[in-house]
C-alpha cells in the first residue's frame, strides 16, 4: 500500500483497517502453520514477525548471545520456510518485524556489539525481505546519560540507521524507529524517540539522504502511556511517518503489553490510557495502515482453554478501533 | 540563584509566626507565595454553589467568593515575613484541580488572578505563577483540543499583561500534565519547545518581556520527561524552577532525595541538573516540600527545614560546579581514583589541574588520567590561591588530613550528576 511521504496516508478510506498481532506466543517453530492459522481464525490478516525471540534482549543485556544468527541467509531463509509457508496458506501477511534489540549493548564487549551491527542487522533486513515484509521495527540507542544528551544519543543511533540504510532501501523495506523508554530507579521515564517534532525531522532528513522512504516510525502505546505522552498530538505530529502500530496497555507503571482498555485508576472505572486520543489521531492523519497489537503476554496471562478467545477479544477490540479511526473518512 | 521555599505544609496563613519562624531560622531568606492557601483548588471546584456547607467548605470569607479579599488573607503572613527578614520573590496564583469538571469560570478566575497580580505588585514580587488553561477532553472521540488551547490562553494571559504590566510583574506559565481518568499524562505546556513559542509570541504581542517560564520539576516527573531536553528548549525563559520529589505516579511535593524505592531515586535528578547548567540557569529555585513537612510533627520541623535548605544549596552547587570551577584557575585534586578521572573526561582539559595526590603510596609516582600523583605532603607547597579539591567520597576524614597538613583553600569534587559517563568504573587498586 502506497502511502504519502509525509502526510496522509492514500489508502481507500472507506476500507476497514488491517489488523495484525505479534507472532510471539502464538506462532510455534515447531508447527508456525497451526499458528497462523489460529491467528485468521481469530480475525487477524497481519503478523507483526517476533525475528527478536530468536536473540532476545535478556540474553543480550547478560553479555552473551546464541548462535541463531551465524547461520547465512540461505540457511535463514531454510529455517523460515515453514513459517512463510504457514502465514501465506493461513492467508496472513507478514507487515512488519521486529529485530533483535538492544543493538549496542552498553559495557558489552566489542565483538558482541560488532555481532549485533555487522551481522544480526543485515540478517534481519534479509529475513524480513525474504518474508516480503516491508517494515522492520528497530530500537534507538539508549546512551544519552553516559553520553551526556538526547542528541549525542541520536548520533549514535544515526549511524546504525545510516548503516543500514542503503541495504533497506535496495530491499524495499523502511527501517522503523520506536518510541522507547528509559528506566530512573525502577521508574520508567522517556528514552529515545519520544519526542514526535524531532523525530519528524530526524526521519525526514535521513529520507531525503536517501533519496527513499528509508525510516518511518513505529508508534507503541504502551511505552507512550508509560511516559505520559500526548497520543494525538504525538500521531498528528507524525503524520504519514507513522508505518506502525504497537498497541497495548499498562497501568502507566510497568511495561505490560496487555489488552486496551483493560486498565483504570478511579472508582468510575474508565480506562486511564487515552484510546480516545489514539483514535483522534490516527483519524487525523488517515492512518491506512494495520492495527498490529503487540501483546505477547496476552497469551500467558489466560488460560490455554481461552487463548484463543483472548486473541479474538484483541480482534474484536482492533475491529472498533478500525471503524472509529475510518469513520467520517466514508 | 535565589532560593525560596513553600510554606504550605509548613504553616497555614491563619497562624503563620512559627513556621515562619523556622523557616527563617534554617537561614531561608525568602518564601514562595502559595496564593492556593488561602483559594484552594477544591474549594473553586465547588464555587458558586448555594449551600457551602453541604459542599463541605469551612464558613466565612472566601476569595473564591469575594476575589478582592485575597490579599487580605496573607495580612498575617505578610506581615510575619516582614518582622523576619522574609522577601516573597515568586507567587503562585490560584488554580483549578488536575481534574476539574468546572469549565464556566473563566470570568471568576480572571477576576482571581487580576487580584493575585495586584497583591503581588503591593508586596514587590516579581513573579507570579499562572497556570495555562486547558481543555478536558475526556473520552470524546472526535473532540480535539489540539490548537484551540493556544488561543484561548493568548487571550488569557494577554488581558492579564496590561494589569501584570501596571503591577510590575512578570507572569509565567507554567508545565502542565492533564487527567486521563487518574492517570496524569502531559498537558499544555509540557513540551518544552512549544511553551518556548508560546512565550515569545505572547510578548511580541504585549511589546515587552512580560512572560516567562516556571519550570515544576514535580510535573515534568509525572510525565516522565527528559528534564535535561526540556530545560534547554526553554533556556533562558526559565525564571523559576519549582523543586520537589514524587514517585513518578501520583501528585506529591516531597523533599528532593525522599522519594526512594529501594534505595533508588524516583526522579531523574541527573537531567534536570544537566539542564540547569547547560541554561546557566541563575534564576528562582523554590523548594516545595509541602507533603513531606505536613507529614512531620512541628516539634521536628526545624531538623527538616535545615536539611530543606541544605538540600537546595547543594542544588544550586551541583548546578553551578563549572562556574566554580571557573573562579579557580589552580587545582590542584586530592583523589586518583574513579571521581579524579571522572573530573578530568569532563573538566581536565577546560581547567586542568597541576597534579592530583592520593594517600595510597603504591600510586605516588605513576601519572594517572594524565595526571601526576604526588603524595599528600607535596600539598603542603602549593602556589598562592591554589585550591584543593577533594575527589573522594571520604570527604570529611580528607578535609580533616588537609586542614592538618596546613591546607586551607579547600574544595569539593562530585561526581554523581555529571555531563558525562564513562561506561565502566575502575576497580580499587
Amino acid at each position: 500500500m502506497a502511502a504519502g511521504k509525509n502526510g496522509q496516508a492514500d489508502r481507500g478510506l472507506e476500507r476497514p483497517l488491517e489488523l495484525g498481532v505479534q507472532t510471539k506466543n502464538i506462532v510455534e517453530d515447531e508447527n508456525p502453520a497451526a499458528g497462523f492459522r489460529m491467528m485468521k481464525a481469530a480475525g487477524f490478516s497481519c503478523a507483526d514477525f517476533s525475528l527478536n525471540y530468536y536473540l532476545t534482549n535478556t540474553t543480550l543485556y547478560r553479555f552473551e548471545r546464541n548462535d541463531f544468527f551465524d547461520r547465512s541467509e540461505r540457511e535463514l531463509e531454510e529455517y523460515f520456510t515453514p513459517h512463510r509457508q504457514g502465514a501465506k496458506e493461513a492467508g496472513i501477511r507478514i507487515h512488519q518485524m521486529h529485530m533483535p534489540y538492544p543493538i549496542y549493548v552498553p559495557n558489552g564487549k566489542q565483538e558482541l556489539n560488532d555481532y549485533l551491527w555487522d551481522v544480526v542487522a543485515p540478517k534481519s533486513l534479509a529475513v524480513c525481505a525474504f518474508f516480503g515484509c516491508p517494515y522492520l521495527v528497530v530500537h534507538g540507542f539508549k546512551l544519552s546519560r553516559n553520553l551526556g544528551s538526547e542528541e549525542a544519543e541520536w548520533e549514535q543511533t544515526k549511524r546504525f540507521l545510516q548503516s543500514v540504510a542503503p541495504a533497506a532501501r535496495e530491499r524495499g523495506i523502511t527501517v522503523c524507529i520506536e518510541n522507547l523508554y528509559s528506566n530512573v530507579g525502577g521508574h520508567l521515564v522517556e528514552g529515545p524517540c519520544c519526542n514526535g517534532k524531532k523525530a519528524a525531522e530526524r526521519i525526514d532528513q535521513i529520507n531525503e539522504q536517501y533519496g527513499a522512504e528509508v525510516l518511518g516510525f513505529c508508534f507503541d502505546t504502551g511505552h507512550a502511556n508509560l511516559v505520559g505522552v500526548d497520543f494525538e498530538e504525538f500521531i498528528t505530529t507524525l503524520g504519514g511517518r507513522l508505518k506502525v502500530l504497537h498497541i497495548h496497555d499498562n497501568d502507566g507503571v510497568k511495561d505490560l503489553h496487555q489488552i486496551p482498555f483493560t486498565f483504570t485508576k478511579t472508582r468510575e472505572n474508565t480506562a486511564s490510557t487515552d484510546w480516545a486520543g489514539f483514535v483522534r489521531g490516527l483519524r487525523t492523519i488517515g492512518f491506512g495502515q494495520v492495527l498490529n497489537f503487540e501483546t505477547a503476554p496476552v497469551l500467558n496471562s489466560f488460560p490455554d482453554a481461552i487463548k484463543e478467545d483472548a486473541l479474538a477479544f484483541l480482534a474484536r477490540i482492533g475491529n472498533w478501533f478500525s471503524q472509529e479511526i475510518t469513520r467520517g473518512h466514508r | 540563584m535565589n532560593i525560596s521555599v513553600s510554606p504550605a505544609g509548613i504553616t497555614n496563613p491563619r497562624v503563620p509566626r512559627q513556621g515562619l519562624q523556622d523557616i527563617a531560622d534554617a537561614g531561608f531568606h525568602s518564601i514562595f507565595l502559595e496564593m492556593g492557601m488561602c483559594c484552594p483548588p477544591q474549594e473553586l471546584e465547588r464555587a458558586g454553589m448555594a449551600d457551602k456547607e453541604e459542599a463541605g467548605q469551612p464558613e466565612g470569607v472566601s476569595a473564591v467568593e469575594q476575589p478582592g479579599m485575597l490579599g487580605l488573607q496573607f495580612a498575617r503572613m505578610e506581615g510575619q515575613c516582614r518582622e523576619k527578614g522574609l522577601g516573597i520573590p515568586v507567587a503562585r496564583a490560584p488554580y483549578f484541580l488536575r481534574e476539574t469538571k468546572r469549565t464556566d469560570l473563566w470570568g471568576r478566575m480572571m477576576q482571581i488572578h487580576e487580584e493575585s497580580i495586584r497583591y503581588c505588585g503591593t508586596l514587590g514580587c516579581g513573579y507570579l505563577v499562572v497556570r495555562p488553561w486547558q481543555e478536558h477532553t475526556g473520552f470524546a472521540l472526535s473532540k480535539t483540543s489540539l490548537g484551540s488551547e493556544w488561543e484561548a490562553n493568548r487571550v488569557y494571559y494577554l488581558r492579564l499583561a496590561a494589569f501584570a504590566r501596571e503591577h510590575g510583574v512578570m507572569l509565567l506559565l507554567e508545565n502542565q500534565c492533564r487527567w486521563v481518568n487518574g492517570h496524569l499524562v502531559r498537558g499544555v505546556c509540557s513540551d518544552g519547545r512549544e511553551a518556548a513559542e508560546w512565550i515569545d509570541r505572547l510578548n511580541e504581542e504585549a511589546g515587552e518581556e512580560r512572560f516567562g517560564f516556571c519550570m515544576d520539576v514535580g510535573v515534568c516527573n509525572l510525565c516522565g520527561q527528559d528534564m535535561h531536553e526540556f530545560a534547554c528548549a526553554l533556556g533562558s525563559r526559565i525564571k523559576a524552577v519549582i523543586l520537589r520529589d514524587c514517585d513518578g505516579h501520583q501528585e506529591n511535593s516531597l523533599l528532593p532525595f525522599t522519594c526512594s524505592v529501594q534505595g533508588k531515586q524516583q526522579t531523574d535528578w541527573l537531567g534536570l541538573i544537566r539542564g540547569l547548567r547547560d541554561i546557566s540557569f541563575e534564576g528562582e529555585l523554590v523548594l516545595d516540600m509541602s507533603g513531606t513537612a505536613a507529614g512531620f510533627s512541628p516539634l521536628l520541623r526545624p531538623h527538616l527545614i535545615s536539611l530543606a535548605k541544605a538540600t537546595a544549596e547543594y542544588f544550586c552547587w551541583q548546578a553551578g560546579i563549572e562556574a566554580q570551577l571557573k573562579k579557580n584557575p589552580l587545582v590542584v585534586l586530592f583523589g586518583a581514583g574513579n571521581m579524579c578521572r571522572n573530573y578530568m573526561k569532563c573538566y581536565g582539559e577546560k581547567y586542568p589541574p597541576l597534579f592530583t595526590c592520593d594517600n595510597n603510596e603504591k600510586l605516588w609516582g605513576t601519572s594517572f588520567c594524565g595526571l601526576e600523583v604526588k603524595p599528600p605532603k607535596a600539598l603542603k607547597k602549593l602556589p598562592q590561591g591554589c585550591v584543593v579539591l577533594i575527589c573522594n567520597i571520604y570527604y570529611r576524614e580528607i578535609e580533616r588530613q588537609l586542614r592538618e597538613l596546613g591546607v586551607e583553600n579547600i574544595g569539593f569534587f562530585n561526581d554523581e550528576y555529571m555531563p558525562s559517563f564513562y561506561f565502566d568504573r575502575l576497580k580499587e587498586v
